[in-house]
């Protein structure tokens, strides 16, 4: 009996510690990141540009976000209309995606742009205006052709986070940051 | 009977709390989901059903090792600052709960966007009021086509534009007046993904004081992608940068009026601004620069004398005018555009040879938040019988803003042939403008403008214009 509870015991332990051997490989990956890039997203407020999951785009430039984002471009390479989605007027978002992309320090310039742009014949909506977060995440999980952006930390599995100049919210040289 | 001695309980226990977390968490809670989906595109219809945390954050692949001191470190400044944030959003739910009492904004957001999109988000039902504290409902439904459409019929949209002026001159024959503008009623409408609708019209009083209201623009438009938009109506023509940047609203403008090689032909213009035909634009394929091109086919400008300028129903001859250009926005100069036109048409007027117009037109412009620099030239050749006559003309414009001023300067110049069997009673006219635009709110601005403008064989012009231009 001792030595049968023993055996027990020893294949108990070893049926344990294969766990991690067993487990996903995103659960053992996680064990294995840093949480000081997460926290420097957290610190820096970076913004991460975040479109619909069936999107294929990986990696935009800045001159490509701010022509998305000007409406320059009207679709994706898939031939999906882009629908670009803002946060409301006065969100520190909104103005950092106006000052970083659109290079606009004015919130009434970029009103005026889309006014201006539907005037000429360029656009026919203007963006979407989303007064949260779970809004805008919500809008870009369900619209196939959006694009939005959120803080870092606030991203869920939901839509796809994307590539600015090759390089991802946390690493040293993102641009996208709060102000 | 099986038992667990002390020890091995001990060790059990250790492998429990070590090992555990990496296991018993669902694996779209972890960072290398984000990083993932990252790596691999979604699928198409992919609906990811995974609820569990918030709070994904990409992270690159390029990680670093084992835990240590500083990262523990690290970890409670993190745990700070969940709780930092855990603070923040039950204030904000608080501040919620008190505005949507009353007005129930936020479902009304939810449920107004999903209803203009035409989606069916489940986001939108009116029981989900948990301002996303929870985990965002599944993705179940990606519409690719008609997202854009309103629930029932199309919907129609105003934008109107007007401004309201005074003008002192030293014109003969004409007095000071405060006078109105044009009266500009902008509409549009989205009638598909690819087909929508835009108008603008003018309501106008002329030199006799009365109304007169027209079409200016009325455009159905069907846009298959950025390379292929095609638009059928009464568009204005493509001729270099003005005329399709700031069409009729003054709003628009720095200046309290066009640049008189670009005036409305009404007004005594002599670019053929309007016609009624087709209009193709698009980006052009793979081409650098952000290359655009332009190809337009129309009734062109009518040259009988005492008829309208404009050929809205009949043309005065069966040849049609052309106009094809191309230009350039390249992504590396945000605000930089240049590009190159040529309008052909042909002039016919009763008892005499009719005459070949060709106009070329090219621009450099830089344009952005602060500063404005507008430069255009053109060239207008008219062949008739065996002889050619050129009308050169070009306009430079230049402001800058300091924060709700935009201080501006112009110098413009037209020089029209005595001899020219179309435009010769427009002669020469050159000089500089200068004023001030003032920002009086987001949507009302204030312009004072100076005019001195020389004619050939009459006396310069010196003219002072004030302007209320405001959109609504």
């Amino acid at each position: 009996m001792f030595r049968a509870n023993r055996i027990l015991n020893i294949l108990l332990i070893l049926m344990l510690m294969s766990v991690p051997i067993l487990a996903p490989a995103n659960a053992v990956e996680e064990r294995l990141l840093s949480p000081s890039l997460l926290l420097r997203t957290l610190q820096r407020g970076d913004l991460a540009i975040i479109v619909h999951k069936s999107n294929p785009v990986q990696n935009l430039s800045m001159g490509e976000l701010r022509e998305y984002f000007l409406a320059e471009r009207s679709h994706w390479s898939t031939q999906q209309k882009i629908r670009v989605a803002m946060r409301e007027p006065g969100s520190p978002e909104r103005e950092a995606v106006l000052r970083l992309i659109c290079g606009m320090k004015r919130d009434q310039d970029f009103t005026t742009y889309f006014l201006r742009a539907k005037f000429s014949e360029q656009v026919v909506d203007e963006p979407r205006s989303l007064d949260s977060t779970p809004n805008m995440i919500r809008f870009v999980a369900n619209v196939s052709g959006a694009i939005g952006y959120v803080r870092a930390d606030e991203v869920d599995p939901s839509v796809r986070v994307i590539r600015v100049d090759n390089l991802l919210p946390g690493d040293p040289d993102y641009k996208l940051v709060l102000p | 009977m099986l038992s667990i001695n002390r020890k091995t309980f001990r060790i059990v226990l250790s492998c429990l709390v070590f090992f555990a977390p990496s296991y018993l968490l669902p694996e779209t809670t972890v960072h290398g989901q984000a990083k993932t989906e990252l790596a691999q595109p979604a699928k198409p219809g992919d609906s990811s059903t995974q609820t569990g945390s918030t709070a994904a954050i990409p992270v690159p692949s390029t990680t670093t090792g084992p835990t240590d001191d500083s990262d523990k470190e690290t970890i409670r400044q993190m745990l700070r600052r969940i709780e930092d944030l855990e603070g923040r959003i039950r204030e904000l739910e608080a501040r919620q709960a008190q505005t949507a009492a009353p007005t129930g904004t936020g479902t009304a957001t939810a449920q107004q966007n999903a209803a203009t999109e035409g989606i069916d988000s489940p986001a939108a039902s009116p029981t989900n009021t948990n301002g996303g504290q929870g985990a965002i409902p599944p993705v179940a439904i990606t519409h690719d086509d008609h997202q854009d459409l309103p629930n029932g019929p199309p919907r129609l949209q105003i934008q109107g534009f007007a401004d309201v002026n005074f003008r002192a001159t030293n014109e003969k024959g004409r007095n000071n007046s405060f006078f109105l503008g044009q009266l500009d009623l902008f509409l549009t409408s989205r009638l598909s993904e690819k087909f929508s609708v835009l108008s603008e019209l003018i309501l106008e009083a002329g030199e006799d004081n009365a109304f007169t209201f027209e079409i200016h623009r009325l455009l159905l438009k069907y846009s298959r992608n950025e390379y292929f938009n095609l638009s059928a109506g009464r568009y204005h023509t493509s001729i270099g940068y003005y005329n399709t940047a700031f069409h009729h609203g003054s709003f628009f403008q720095t200046t309290a009026n066009r640049p008189f090689l670009f005036a409305f032909e009404s007004r005594g213009g002599i670019l053929p601004l309007h016609n009624v035909g087709l209009s193709l634009t698009g980006r052009i394929p793979s081409a650098p620069l952000g290359l655009r091109y332009v190809a337009e086919i129309g009734n062109g400008r009518a040259a009988r004398p005492g008829a309208r300028p404009v050929q809205t129903v009949v043309d005065e001859n069966n040849g049609k005018s052309f106009n094809l250009g191309i230009f350039a926005r390249p992504r590396q100069v945000p605000g930089l555009q240049t590009g190159f036109s040529v309008y052909h048409d042909r002039l016919t007027r009763p008892g005499v040879p009719t005459v070949d117009q060709t106009i070329m037109a090219g621009h450099l412009i830089y344009v952005n938040d602060r500063t404005e620099l507008l430069n255009e030239a053109i060239v207008f050749r008219h062949a008739q019988a065996g002889r050619i006559f050129y009308i050169p003309g070009f306009y430079t414009q230049f402001s800058r803003r300091f924060d709700n001023l935009r201080p501006f300067f112009r110098y413009q110049y037209v020089n029209v042939p005595g001899d020219d069997p179309i435009y010769r009673a427009v002669g020469r006219r050159n000089g500089p403008s200068v004023g001030v635009r003032y920002d009086l709110s987001d949507f009302v601005n204030f312009k004072a403008q100076y005019d001195h403008t020389g004619r050939r064989r009459l006396s310069a012009l010196d003219e002072l214009i004030l302007q209320l231009s405001f959109t609504f």
